[in-house]
Parts: structure tokens; sequence; C-alpha cells
């Protein structure tokens, strides 16, 4: 059924996306799902399954906080928003990304290594 | 947000997750509908792409931690929905363990209380008990010379107080009116021993025992509270205690009792009297010690051993022969006056409660295994259904921990009742009653008990179910036979064991039932619904020097017994069935010297002329004592009256008491004379009637009188309405002396009753018990043969196809039944016989003696248990063959 060559997301990637997303500014889980498409230009399609029990996991961990709000469309949607301690949570994850690309970088691109 | 108020959040939580989702659910298909897709496609397509909404909801609650909760919960909903279901093994199961909680609670609450929790004294492991044992085996008291030298002498204590009283009421003229005290008269080191300070003034100092410097008092808190009404400027108070002056120095924290027995009671110096003080005879001292630190028990009593020795060799006459012995006060205050009565029924009580509660542990078992296998079906359809094995598990705990619950609250409520009528039944048999109260320690004992037992028999089929394949056991049918008979057995072997515990304690709540009505039917050798008691305090300050018997007894005696409706009215100085062991070694002139180790001991009462009328005393030979001819100036011997029993004891071999003559002085004129043989009379309820000798009032000396007269009895013969007599009773006190506290008369079925109070508590506890036990027996039995009736119908329907009768199928049933309750007895013996032992602290069992009682016993239990099978027993001999074939 599903045939797109769009490569789904773990837990572990997810949570630092939403993180990211959420920060700039108050947003629905819908508009978080588009903007992880566009931002990763089509590459990234988060699943409705993976995307809300994360965003609930978050707000249970307290790294986001949600309210009600009306959105563009007039209808009334649930708007999360970045706590401090989500923001810690976001530098943290994104300093360890930095830190684990940079070492994968390493060894996949060690020209040394070639594969033969 | 804590999770419980996001669980009981939970409904607007999961409208809010509904709203989020659609709303998301609702922008795809506007999304798509954007592109052109007709909104029907839009839809279908977008729900493809969600997926399973409640899956996610689902998701997103379990990513929430608040699951296991929700699960649990709603377990509990649906396992107390399961139980309204199946009302009769809820009530059952609630029942059984309500009674086994709350009869383990009260009664471990009880034996925690009296004797597991610590006195409140400090250094309570130190404090001991010195008692000395006469050459006859007699626990003796101390003289108060030999107390001051073993006192003087003792190495290992570092306190050695000696004390009286406890028995003897003083009048207290203090501000909240007069009262009848009891008074604890203690050496000046008295308090040292306990280590205890009082919450007002202080305690005596050294040398506060001696004349002069002795009239001084310290109050009970009870007593403070009641008599002083919790004055805090009580100390310095002069009140006059048996008619003395006295002031009061100090007042002891609650809590603070010794003996423990005594709660409203006034502590004073030991005024001994003078004679007493110096008598080396007169043992009238009763001791208590604090070891120095570090001494050993041993270490004591042979420091102990060897004082008494010295003292022995220094006045072989007095003090000669006396061994010492050591109990710690943990041991002394727990066991009753008579003999440390209490702590051996107590444990065996106990014991009745851990088998109670076993049976009802095992009854509950039974019943979970019996409905864990009548529910094979419907945990394998939930299981083919997608319930996972976890949850299945969990949902049966669930269930057993609703019944806990519900037994928990059952049990609390049992036990509270239990304890209020043992705190009626008990305060007065047990030093320490007044501390009982409902310790919860124990209740989470036997709570945990009963969930474990409860919690184990419904993992047992709830495990194993789990892990079958569903199908298999669907197409098994329902209750298929086989899978149920392991646990049949087991179950088998709970109405055993059921049957065998009953037994045990129906054999002794039989005895002790039996027991008791033995004691009611004693012949006590008087009527006790004729006569009226009722006891009299003179203040010894106001009969300072006075003859009580001329200024008191004469007077009130002369006035009570020309009351309309009063036969005949006496005293005496310890009353019949409630007071006794006021005794002496006797031996009669002219008799060779008995054996050493025999004890020949002779009850002693002092008794006025008309006591023997007022009690239907009859006299048997000789005369009766009389003022005018037993006076001490005309037969200085003096004379007594002896009993049947005394006769039978000391003239075994015939010959005539009347005309017989103590062997109590030197000179043969001074040898006292007996002059009568009376009708026995109980001196104890527990005892054959014991030997006693009465000497009259008015042949004791007069200045002796006041010593021996202070305290007395008031029997009062009529065979009217008795509380009628008692304002003419108050009015005659009144007119001969108004500062005597007049205390309403009981009538002498009273008194007995008071004495049997703890036989009554017991065979009433133990009745109780075994009637529970019985219930719980007979429906452990009724499941299981019900049980066993459902799981062969098709057995049994086969059979009676094949040509077997009616008549077969129910005795077949209750063969089983028989052997049952054969095995289940057999094994009830055997535990009584092997506990015999345990179980004489309460009731001696005499084989012979009650082998009827037995026999009866054991074949009500085994009709009980046919009677409760016969109705299921009945259903299989109902089976239609046909009817069970065709639902194959």
């Amino acid at each position: 059924m599903k045939t797109s060559p769009k490569s789904d997301l773990s837990q572990g990637t997810l949570d630092p996306l939403v993180l990211r997303i959420v920060a700039l500014g108050p947003i629905h889980g819908y508009a978080i799902a588009q903007r992880i498409q566009q931002m990763s230009r089509e590459a990234l399609q988060v699943q409705q399954g993976s995307l809300y029990p994360a965003l609930h996991r978050l707000e249970y961990k307290k790294f986001l906080v949600a309210e009600w709000a009306e959105s563009e469309t007039g209808r009334d949607a649930k708007f999360y928003r970045l706590t401090p301690k989500g923001l810690a949570q976001l530098k943290r994850e994104t300093e360890s990304w930095a830190r684990l690309t940079e070492a994968v970088g390493l060894i996949l691109q060690n020209p040394q290594g070639e594969i033969s | 947000m804590s999770w419980l108020r996001r669980l009981l959040s939970g409904s607007r939580m999961d409208q809010e997750l509904d709203a989020e989702l659609r709303f998301h659910f609702e922008q795809q298909v506007a999304e798509k509908a954007r592109l052109g897709i007709s909104e029907d496609e839009a839809r279908r397509s977008a729900r493809l792409e969600f997926g399973g909404l409640e899956q996610v909801k689902e998701d997103c609650r379990e990513s929430r931690g608040t699951m296991w909760v929700a699960f649990v919960v709603q377990d509990l909903r649906f396992a107390a929905r399961q139980l309204r279901k199946a009302p009769g093994f809820a009530v059952i199961a609630v029942a059984a363990l309500s009674v086994g909680i709350g009869a383990a609670a009260a009664i471990f609450s009880v034996m925690d209380a009296v004797l597991l929790r610590p006195l409140p004294f400090a250094h309570q492991e130190r404090i001991v008990v010195p008692v000395m044992t006469s050459r006859a085996r007699f626990a003796q008291s101390y003289s108060y010379l030999s107390y001051r030298d073993v006192r003087a002498q003792l190495q290992t204590f570092d306190v050695l107080a000696g004390y009286a009283g406890g028995v003897d009421n003083i009048n207290l003229e203090g501000p909240g009116g007069p009262a009848s005290l009891r008074v604890i008269k203690g050496t000046d080191n008295f308090f040292t021993v306990f280590g205890v300070k009082p919450i007002l003034g202080r305690t005596y100092e050294p040398g506060e025992d001696q004349p002069g410097r002795d009239n001084i008092a310290v109050l009970s808190y009870e007593t403070w509270k009641i008599n002083f009404a919790g004055l805090t400027d009580v100390v310095g108070k002069v009140v006059r205690l048996g008619g003395t002056p006295y002031t009061v120095i100090g007042v002891m924290p609650a809590g603070f009792r010794f003996p423990l027995s005594a709660h409203n009671v006034i502590y004073t110096p030991l005024h001994p009297s003078e004679s007493w003080r110096k008598s080396r005879g007169a043992h009238w001292l009763r001791t208590v010690g604090l070891l120095k630190e570090g001494v050993s028990r041993n270490g004591a009593l042979a420091d102990l051993n060897r004082v008494l020795a010295e003292i022995g060799r220094a006045y072989p006459d007095t003090d000669g022969g006396l061994t010492g012995s050591l109990i710690p006060l943990a041991v002394q205050v727990n066991s009753l006056d008579s003999g440390g009565k209490a702590s051996g029924p107590l444990g065996t009580l106990a014991l009745a409660c851990l088998a109670l509660l076993g049976i009802a542990c095992v009854n509950v078992a039974g019943l979970l295994l019996a409905r864990g296998v009548k529910r094979e079906r419907e945990m394998a359809l939930r299981a083919a259904v997608g319930a996972n094995r976890r949850r299945l598990v969990l949902q049966m705990l669930n269930e057993s921990m609703v019944l806990c619950i519900f037994g928990l609250v059952g049990g609390m409520l049992v036990s509270w009742l239990l304890l209020k009528a043992m705190n009626i039944f008990l305060i007065k048999a047990l030093a320490r009653g007044a501390d009982i109260h409902l310790n919860m320690t124990v209740v989470a004992v036997a709570l945990g008990l009963s969930m474990l037992t409860s919690v184990l028999a419904s993992l047992a089929p709830a495990v194993r179910l789990s892990g079958t394949d569903p199908n298999r056991a669907l197409r098994a049918g329902g209750g298929g036979a086989g899978s149920g008979r392991g646990q049949h057995r087991l179950r088998s072997i709970f109405v055993v064991t059921q049957v065998a515990l009953s037994l045990v304690l129906l054999v002794v709540s039989g005895l002790l039932l039996r027991n008791l009505r033995d004691l009611l039917k004693t012949d006590l050798g008087f009527n006790p619904s004729t006569i009226l008691a009722t006891e009299i305090d003179l203040s010894p300050g106001r009969y300072e020097g006075r003859d009580p018997v001329a200024a008191f007894y004469h007077p009130l005696l002369e006035r009570v017994s020309h009351l309309p409706g009063v036969a005949g009215a006496g005293v005496i100085d310890n009353l019949p069935v409630q007071s006794w062991g006021s005794n002496e070694n006797v031996h009669i002139a002219g008799q060779a010297p008995y054996p050493p180790n025999q004890e020949m001991l002779s009850e002693i009462r002092f008794v006025s002329t008309g006591y023997f009328d007022a009690m239907g005393i009859q006299l048997v030979r000789g005369r009766m004592l009389s003022p005018e001819l037993d006076r001490v100036d005309i037969n200085p011997a003096g004379t007594a009256i002896v009993n049947e029993a005394f006769r039978r004891k000391f003239f075994a071999n015939g010959g005539n008491p009347v005309g017989a003559h103590l062997d109590d002085d030197p000179k043969a004129k001074l040898k006292m004379g007996i002059v009568g043989v009376v009708t026995d009379v109980r001196q104890d309820l527990q005892q054959p009637p014991m030997a006693e000798m009465d000497w009259l009032i008015d042949a004791l000396p007069p200045n002796l009188r006041m010593d021996y007269l202070g305290n007395m009895m008031l029997v009062v013969h009529s065979s009217g309405n008795l509380p009628a007599l008692v304002p003419s009773l108050r009015n005659a006190f009144h007119e001969v002396d108004p500062t005597v506290p007049f205390k309403t008369p009981e009538p002498m079925t009273q008194v007995v009753d008071e004495q049997l109070i703890f036989e009554r508590m017991e065979s009433w506890l133990f009745g109780i018990f075994a009637s529970f036990a019985l219930l719980l027996a007979m429906i452990g039995l009724y499941g299981l043969v019900n049980h066993e009736v459902e799981l062969r119908t098709r057995e049994i329907g086969i059979c009676m196809a094949l040509g077997s009768t009616r008549a077969l199928a129910m005795r077949q049933v209750l063969r089983r039944v028989a052997l049952l309750i054969a095995t289940g007895t057999g094994l009830g013996w055997l535990l009584t016989l092997a506990l015999k032992k345990v179980l004489s602290s309460v009731v001696e069992m005499n084989a012979d003696h009650d082998l009827a009682l037995f026999v009866c016993l054991t074949a009500g239990l085994a009709a009980m248990g046919i009677l409760a099978s016969i109705i299921p027993a009945r259903r299989a001999a109902s089976i239609e063959p046909m009817q069970v074939l065709r639902t194959e």
C-alpha cells in the first residue's frame, strides 16, 4: 500500500525534530507533521501513529505544554509550546546529534576505510 | 498533574485526545480535497493513512504512563462486577475472610497487650520479683525484719523494695468527697526500682518510711484525675487517709502502675504496726528488686540464696529452710493472681485463632480454585479475542484483591466487636487488661496472610489457563472433566484440613462448655440467690486504739439482723468463692508427726456468730461458737469450729474432731480446742472444699482486732427481694458510722458469676470459633461435593444410561464424602492428641470421663458434613441421562 520512498522515523529521532519545530512557536499536531515534511524537503514523513504518542510523551515529560486555541482554519486545535525544560532538552539533543553525525561521518568518509 | 488526577479526569482527557486527532484527520481531508480529490475518496484515503484511530489513542494514553492504573481500576471494577454476579461465592468468601482476619487480629491484639508489649518501666529486664519458698514448698512473704536483713546483705541488687497492699482499701477524704481507694504501701526505695519520674512533685526520699516522716502519699495518675480533678497544685495538699492526715508529695504519670492490676491507687510508705515491725513470724511484705547492671539472674539467685541461708542460720525458728527464686517482672505481672492462669489459655486461644484463620484461608482458596475451574471457558474465550496473558492473570488477582479488601473491612468490624466484648470480660481478669486496643500490625499480618492465600489460589488456575491454547480449552467444553482433577485433589485436601481443624476446636469448646456447666452446677454449700454480700472497710485512723467489734461490727449486725426481711447476718474476713488462701499449717495434738512434704494446711477465717446462719451452714456435731463461752478471759487457749473437709483431712482414720486440740502451743492448757464441725462451703469454685477453721471475732484480743478485722465482708440472708434490702442496709451503715463508705451489696450469685468470667469468656470464644469453623467446613464440603457433581455430570449420566440407578449414583457421591469426613476427623483426632499438652492449659482431656462427649462431637461433625453434601448428592442422583448425552 505504502510505496513512497519516504523514510519513517524512529522515536529517538522524532523527539528532537518535534522539539525543534515547536521551538519556532506554538503549533498544532497537523502543522508539525506538515512542517517536518516541508523542512526535510519531503524526505521525512511522520505517521500520526508516531506523532501523537510522541507529543503526549513530551507533554508528559513537561518538555511541552499544550493549550486549545483557534487554528488558521477557524477550528479549535491543540497548540503545543516549548517549555524552558524542553528548550534545554532540545539543546542537549542537538549537541548529541551533532556529535553522533560527526563521529559517524568520520568513519563513513574516512578514505583509508574504503570498502573493498 | 498527578497521575491520579489525570486518571480521574480520564474521560475529559479522552475527549480532548479525540478532538485533537479528529482535527488532524479533518485537516488531512481538507488538504486532499484542495488537491482535487472528491470528498469521499479523500476521507477514505485519509482514514487509511491514519491507521487504527483507537490504536493511536491507546498509544497516546500509554505514553502518558497512566495505563497500568487504568487497567487496575478497570479490573477492580470488573472484578467487583464479576463478584456481584456470584453473590453466594462472594458473601461466603468475604465472610470467611472477615471472621479469620477479625478473630486473629482481636486475639493477637490481646496477646500483644498482655504478653508481649514491654512494661512501662525503665530497665524492665533488670526488675525481678524475689520469692521465698518455705520448706513445705509454699511461697512465703517476708517479715519486716527479714526484709531489712536481706536488703542490707544482698550484693547483686541495686534496689530491693518491699511493699504490701493492693488487696485492702483505704478511705480517702479528699477534695472530691470520700472515696475508697486501693493503697500500695512501700518502702522508701519503692519507686527507685521502676525508674519512672513523677509528673508532679517527687517520690519518697530515703528514710521517709520511718515513723514520723511517713505520712506522705503519692497519687496514681487515675487517682489524681478522678479524685483530685487533675489539680496541678495538689502537691503539698493534706488529705485524710483512713482518718489520718497525709501530705500529697507527688503524682505518677499515666501508665505507671505497680502492681499492674492497680489503677486507682494511692501509694504511701509502709506504716507497719508495732507488732508487725518487730516480729519475724509475721510474713507480710512482698518484694520487687532491680538487679545491678550486668548481673545475671543466676548470679543474683545465688546471692539471694546465700543471704537467705545466713538469715536462716541466725533465726532457724522463723527464717530457717527458705530457698529463693527470682521471677522476671514481665512473667510475674502477666500471670493472673491465681497462678499464671492467663498466658496458657491466651496461647491456646491464639492457636485457635490461627486455626480459624487457616480454615478461612483454605476455604477461600478452595472456593477460588473451584471458581477458576468453572471459568476456564470464559478465560479461554477472552484469550481467544486477544486478552494477553498478563492481563488475564492480573484480572484474577484483582478479584482476590477485591475479596481481601472486603474481608479486611469485615475483619476490622469483627475484631472491633470481639475486642469490645473481651474488654468487658478481661479487664478484671487480666492485670493489664485495660491496655488492650486493636493492633494494626496484627491486622496487617492477618490481611497479608489471607491475601497471600487467595492470590496463590487464584493464581494457580489463572496461570494454567492463560498458558493453555484457547482453542483446545474452548473445544473441551465447560468445566472439562480432566482439567479439574489436580485441583480437585487439592480441594479435597483443603476440606480434610478444615474438618480436622474444626474437630479440634469443637472438642476444646465442647470440653470448656461442659466444664463451665459443671462449675455452675457446683454444690457451693450455700444458696447464692438468698445471700447479699458487701465489703466493709474501716479507717484505721478512726479506729486506732478502739475495738472495731464493739464499736462497729456488733452494732451493725444488731441493726442489720433486725431489719425487716433479713433472716440472718454475719461477717467474715474472706468471702467464700471470692477469696481464699489465708491459711496455716496445722497439727492435731496427739497425732503422729505428718510426713515433711505433705501439705497439711487449713484455711482460717474470722467470723461473727451470725455468719453460719446467714450462709445456711449447718452444725454436724459438737456445738456452735458463742461469744459467751469462747471469750479470751474464760478460755485463753481459744476455740474453733472446723468444717467437714477439715475432718476428712485431719481425721481421715475416723476419730472425733470435737474435743481435739491443735498443737499450736507447747502448754497443753493453751492448745486451741475444736468444739464443733459444720458443713462445707466452697472457698474456691475450682477446688473441692478446703479444710477450714473458723474463729470468732470476739475471741480475738481487742488490741489485735484492728490488725485483722479492718476489712470484712458482710453477708445478709434473706428469702425476699435482695435489692430491696439495699436502702435499709445503707441506713444501718450510716447510723453506726457515717464515715464508713457503703458499697452496694451484690447477691452471691453475682459474686459466683464474677469468679467465672474467665471460664465464661473462654468457652464463649472457643464456642464461637468452633461454630465458625464448623460452618466454614460445611461450606467447604458443600462446595466441593457440588463442584464434583458438576464435573462428573457427564460421567454419572453415562453410568445411568448404562444401567446404574439413582441410589447407586447417590451412594457413590456420599461414599466419597464419608471418606473425606472420616479422613478429616481421623486427622483431627491425631491433631488433638498431639496438641493435648498445649490444650491442657485450657482443658484437661480425660479419655474415659469424656468419651461420650467426644463420640457425640465426632458424630455431630460427621452428620453435619453429610447434611451439607446431601443437596448436591441428590442433584447427582437426579441427573437425566438423556439430557446429559444430548448436550454432549
